[in-house]
């Protein structure tokens, strides 16, 4: 009973993927500033940040509903925060079970919904632009994606990622078999978070804060929580897919390890937001389905003929 | 798809200044929009009745915050030609030398708030952190970053010694390898060129019949530069070359801008290289004779005109000023058809809005 | 080479950036360097003033203001957030009572330095 209270709140959900998700939007924002000439925020900003959110008025504008409004943020925070405790960190994890990482992706999958909901139950027209385009966005990248992150499951002969990960241990790093399948979940992972260069949903200068743009005060908040979280998950489980080495015997050495993994994946998430300019929607659907799909459509081909 | 309008404006995170359009849309497509202006009239040519010739300097410099000295530069140029006054020639290399520093902060500034626009904000830092080189000089040198206050009848209030010049000529250099570097980037990067190359191209003869002026026509391909058309002393005695491209999207306006920058950092060499000696200014009598006199002159943006008229008090009876941005301006909603809305952005970009000086 | 060279020139721009220190100031901690001659705060030497209004005059934002009954009783006053900061005053002074320094103007929330009496001459 203790025992799942402190897997739920304390680690590896709760607790520890908040730490994570706050340190994660200071990590990317003070890369970015540096790959900009600019000084960055100091460490506790995103959490000085969340707190002034927190202590805001929360105003929705008439015509709103108040239930599903709080409603959409909760349930993608949710989402997010029951996928975390299902993805292995450094080897551990309090429950595996085959299957899991179907279940993970169907829980990635919900912030998005919500936010097109968000969106396209707001009277205000900006959002229901940024919802439409959101949902446009979502179905130009999660068929890659999801092709993409099925490659190691097919060659691991294995869908939860206990498994997939311990089939690393034995066959090496499935990075090293299918490097287009890693960039293709990144880019997929981009594209999920709506992060700068595929932040169509939210481009500032199109549709001035997309679905978002009536949110104010705590749910604006817990949306900012909801989707750095989303960021660490996403992460966490390209580590655990990609990214598994031999098994180590030390609990520190693989902590560290783990560490270095999700700072080289940040620096690359950073980089990215800083060298592409944003796509505009068409292009994207052009990127996805003529570029991305044949691609992974490959990648998962090269799998299937290395199995047998 | 049914028809929904979106206002652009007057606050907007697009806009720096006040400006209204109100776009209509069909799912992304963009059909039309309309333009409304006149939020930050302030009335300066109105006041500038009240005031003397010299406050009015001052005011002047106060119809745009990018373009400042251009604007007192041609102010003084108009009062001067009614005094008969003949300003020393250091002056006038002085004036130059600071309309073209000014020329490339403001192109600067542009090409940062258009890459800004498309989300490319790494190239919008790393071009504002070359333009503070610009700043850098124009402050030494006068004592002010964008209010330089450094005209007035007459001549110039500030004057280069030695110990300016390996400042500015070490900014110059520094301000050419980045401006190299950028144009690699710019002329490289395949996602800005996929977001600006095409988008909503102004054929010559539309520039023609709205009397867009400056970058924006140039690259259209109309062969239009005051400082070569109508030059004022001193550059009928200097070599520089006018940019021009045919297309007329939003890449052209780039690279248009991007080589304006390299001819006007020739230009500032070549202004300190062949800099006379002598003094800066001369005294200027209090009272204007009677007159009337039109001078223009070509600034960041395009060609500048002033009119002014006096009535022999010490001050002006009439003082008209006409921008490049107005007529830029008018250029919006014709842009605003057969494009999407992720395109907005860069087209407003394109025609280098500056309401304060078009609103005035 | 030089195609590739171009093509990742802003690949090369971010990762040259990560080595230079950045160019920004951490305000309000980081050292602000102004020039020497930087317009900044209006610095006033009692003095040398005459009370000749000279600098009344020419003042472009009606910044300063001066109440002159005579020669010798006159009340010359500044108004800091109306001042342009255009340096006429300077120029117009023969006098070098009035002039800038090149130091920044801290903001302030005492109304009552809105007002600056810089001289206030009475009859003796």
């Amino acid at each position: 009973m203790f025992e799942a209270l402190f897997y739920l709140l304390i680690f590896p959900g709760g607790f520890f993927l908040v730490l994570v998700g706050l340190g994660f939007e200071w990590l990317d924002r003070k890369l970015l500033a540096l790959f900009q000439r600019r000084v960055g925020p100091p460490w506790y900003q995103p959490l000085a940040d969340l707190i002034k959110l927190f202590s805001k008025e929360d105003l929705l504008p008439k015509g709103g509903n108040e239930l599903v409004a709080t409603l959409l943020p909760l349930l993608s925070l949710c989402a997010v925060l029951v996928a975390g405790l299902y993805v292995p960190i450094a080897g551990f994890t309090p429950y595996s079970f085959e299957g899991d990482l179907i279940v993970i992706l169907f829980l990635m999958s919900v912030p998005t919904l919500a936010y097109y909901l968000a969106g396209i139950i707001s009277i205000g027209i900006y959002s229901i632009l940024g919802g439409g385009r959101s949902l446009l966005q979502y179905f130009s990248y999660e068929v890659p994606f999801l092709i993409a992150l099925s490659g190691p499951a097919v060659l691991a002969r294995s869908w939860s990622i206990e498994g997939i990960l311990t089939a690393q241990f034995t066959l090496g790093s499935f990075v090293l078999f299918q490097p287009l399948g890693f960039i293709l979940a990144l880019v997929g992972l981009i594209g999920k978070l709506k992060r700068d260069p595929l932040d169509i949903p939210s481009a500032k200068s199109e549709v001035v804060g997309g679905s978002l743009t009536e949110f104010s005060g705590g749910k604006l908040g817990f949306w900012h929580l909801a989707m750095n979280i989303q960021a660490v998950v996403g992460i966490f489980l390209i580590i655990n897919l990609f990214l598994g080495w031999t098994k180590l015997a030390n609990p520190f050495v693989a902590i560290l390890v783990f560490f270095l993994e999700f700072l080289v994946i940040v620096g690359m998430l950073s980089s990215a937001s800083a060298i592409f300019a944003r796509l505009r929607i068409d292009q994207l659907a052009g990127l996805g389905w003529r570029i991305l799909v044949p691609l992974s459509l490959a990648q998962i081909l090269f799998v299937i003929l290395m199995g047998v | 798809m049914s028809k929904i309008s979106i206002p652009i404006g007057p606050q907007h995170p697009l806009l720096k200044e006040p400006l209204s359009m109100k776009i209509d849309i069909s799912g992304e497509k963009v059909l039309g929009g309309s333009l409304r202006l006149g939020y930050v009239h302030r009335g300066i040519e109105r006041l500038a009745q009240k005031r003397n010739y010299v406050q009015t300097i001052h005011l002047v410099e106060r119809v745009c915050g990018i373009c400042s000295h251009i604007h007192t530069t041609t102010f003084c140029q108009a009062v001067e030609s009614l005094l008969k006054l003949e300003v020393p020639p250091r002056a006038q290399y002085l004036r130059a030398l600071m309309c073209e520093l000014e020329r490339i902060h403001s192109h600067l500034l542009w090409l940062g708030i258009l890459a800004k626009h498309v989300g490319l904000d790494t190239i919008f830092m790393h071009t504002w952190h070359d333009r503070e080189l610009a700043l850098d000089v124009m402050e030494e040198i006068t004592g002010g970053r964008v209010l330089h206050g450094a005209n007035q009848i007459g001549g110039v209030r500030f004057d280069l010694d030695e110990s300016h010049f390996p400042m500015i000529h070490a900014n110059l250099e520094k301000l050419r390898s980045q401006i190299l570097g950028l144009l690699d980037i710019l002329e490289n990067e395949p996602a800005l060129i996929a977001r600006t190359k095409g988008v909503a191209p102004v054929s010559q003869k539309t520039i023609r019949q709205y009397g867009v002026v400056g970058p924006v026509a140039r690259a259209s391909g109309v062969d239009v530069d005051m400082r070569r058309d109508n030059p004022l002393p001193p550059y009928d005695q200097l070599k520089f070359s006018v940019v021009t491209m045919p297309d007329g999207d939003a890449w052209a306006r780039t690279i248009v801008r991007a080589e304006e920058i390299r001819e006007s950092l020739n230009l500032c060499e070549m202004i300190l290289e062949d800099l006379p000696d002598g003094e800066v200014s001369k005294r200027a009598p209090r009272n204007v004779p009677e007159g009337e006199v039109i001078i223009r002159s070509e600034a960041p943006r395009g060609e500048l005109f002033y009119y002014l008229r006096s009535d022999g008090t010490d001050q002006p009876a009439r003082l008209k000023i006409r921008t490049p941005t107005l007529a830029a301006l008018c250029l919006l909603p014709v842009q605003m058809s057969d494009i999407q809305v992720a395109d907005i952005p860069v087209v407003l970009a394109g025609v280098d809005l500056c309401v304060a000086c078009a609103d005035r | 080479m030089t195609y590739f060279r171009k093509r990742f020139s802003i690949i090369s721009a971010i990762f040259e950036a990560l080595i230079k220190p950045p160019e920004t100031v951490d305000y309000p901690k980081g050292a602000l360097m102004l020039p020497e001659g930087f317009r900044g705060a209006l610095l006033f030497d009692t003095d040398q003033c005459i009370g000749c209004g000279l600098c009344v005059r020419n003042c472009p934002a009606d910044a300063l203001h001066m109440e002159k009954k005579s020669r010798d009783e006159y009340k010359l006053i500044h108004y800091p957030a109306r001042c342009a900061y255009c340096g006429q005053c300077e120029d117009n002074c023969r006098h070098g009572a009035i002039y800038h320094s090149n130091q920044l103007v801290k903001p302030t929330d005492n109304p009552a330095g809105l007002i600056v009496v810089l001289k206030e001459k009475k009859e003796a």
